[in-house]
């Protein structure tokens, strides 16, 4: 699975935002705020990765048991699905 | 006809038609030899964008269109536009900014009253310009002034960015730049072109680093101003 395409990550002041550019602006006008882990999670998906692979690196860059992490990871997956910005 | 004007510390060569955008140029008009900018509308564009808005008139297009061509290329000279009122004191640009109807320009109109109009001015009174200039964040007025023509020819240094909205009692709080990121890109002209947006955005990571921002609620009167202008300050 992957990041739809047409949005942006940048920190900006300290927080992790994205933004619509390209068609999808035009439809869409907010802004997302992910916190650190948000922004990980979406930083793999934007080259597009499954499941266990994510958790996979979750387990190495934080100091999280790894259900913690799976929990972790379905829970962005769901949400970032909920708001329709994941192609499979 | 074509005229030379310089804006934001930008030289534009603009080609205008009609009185308003003229007029609204006319203390901006500057001798250089090349543009930084340029800005032209051609009759077909006119035509088509009649048919998307036809209660403008020509005049109202060309004035909208050329601003936002302005500020559209505002964006790839570290600056950008953001939709406020905008009044200097003491050398200080106050940026009041909020939907069209909240009362930015009734709020920035207050101060002048206030502070009497030889120690406050409007510098731009719906989309100042805001750039980046030697690691200091300065705001300048423009010929694109939203519905009245208050705007100066002027470079102050920003202040304060202020959103404000009607409330019965007058308060204002400092806010973190994670609450002022949604607001401040509601109310300025987001790019589509990736590239674009990424300037945009890196522009804002400096400003929100840099800027006190606060929320205003307030009503029409004079303890408006007083507490809008101690919150600013501190007192």
């Amino acid at each position: 699975m992957k990041i739809k395409e047409g949005y942006l990550l940048r920190e900006v002041a300290g927080s992790n935002i994205v933004v619509p550019v390209g068609e999808g602006a035009m439809d869409f006008s907010g802004v997302i705020t992910l916190n650190e882990v948000g922004a990980f999670i979406w930083k793999i998906l934007e080259t597009g990765a499954e499941k266990e692979e994510i958790v996979e690196k979750m387990l190495s860059e934080y100091d999280v048991d790894k259900t913690t992490a799976e929990n972790d990871v379905e829970e962005y997956i769901r949400e970032l699905r909920g708001a329709d910005l994941i192609a499979d | 006809m074509l005229k030379k004007i310089k804006v934001a510390d930008l030289t534009v060569n603009i080609d205008l038609k009609y009185d308003k955008t003229i007029k609204q140029s006319e203390d901006y008009v500057c001798e250089f030899d090349k543009p930084n900018i340029s800005i032209y509308i051609p009759d077909e564009d006119y035509i088509s964008l009649k048919e998307e808005t036809p209660y403008l008139s020509n005049e109202d297009i060309e004035y909208i269109y050329t601003g936002a061509a302005f500020y559209e290329a505002l964006l790839q000279f570290n600056g950008f536009m953001l939709h406020s009122s905008g009044v200097v004191v003491d050398n200080k640009a106050y940026l009041f900014s909020a939907d069209p109807g909240t009362g930015k320009s009734t709020h920035t109109s207050l101060w002048v009253k206030y502070f009497g109009s030889d120690r406050a001015k409007i510098i731009n009174d719906d989309k100042p310009a805001i750039r980046m200039i030697d690691n200091k964040i300065y705001v300048y007025g423009t010929p694109w002034s939203g519905k009245t023509d208050q705007n100066i020819n002027m470079k102050v240094p920003l202040g304060a960015i202020v959103f404000i909205e009607r409330s019965k009692e007058n308060h204002i709080k400092q806010i973190e730049p994670k609450e002022a990121i949604p607001l401040i890109l509601q109310q300025t002209i987001r790019p589509r072109e990736p590239e674009v947006m990424i300037k945009l955005l890196d522009m804002l990571d400096i400003v929100l680093r840099n800027i006190k921002l606060y929320r205003l609620g307030c009503n029409i009167s004079e303890e408006a101003v007083k507490v809008s202008y101690n919150g600013i300050k501190g007192e």
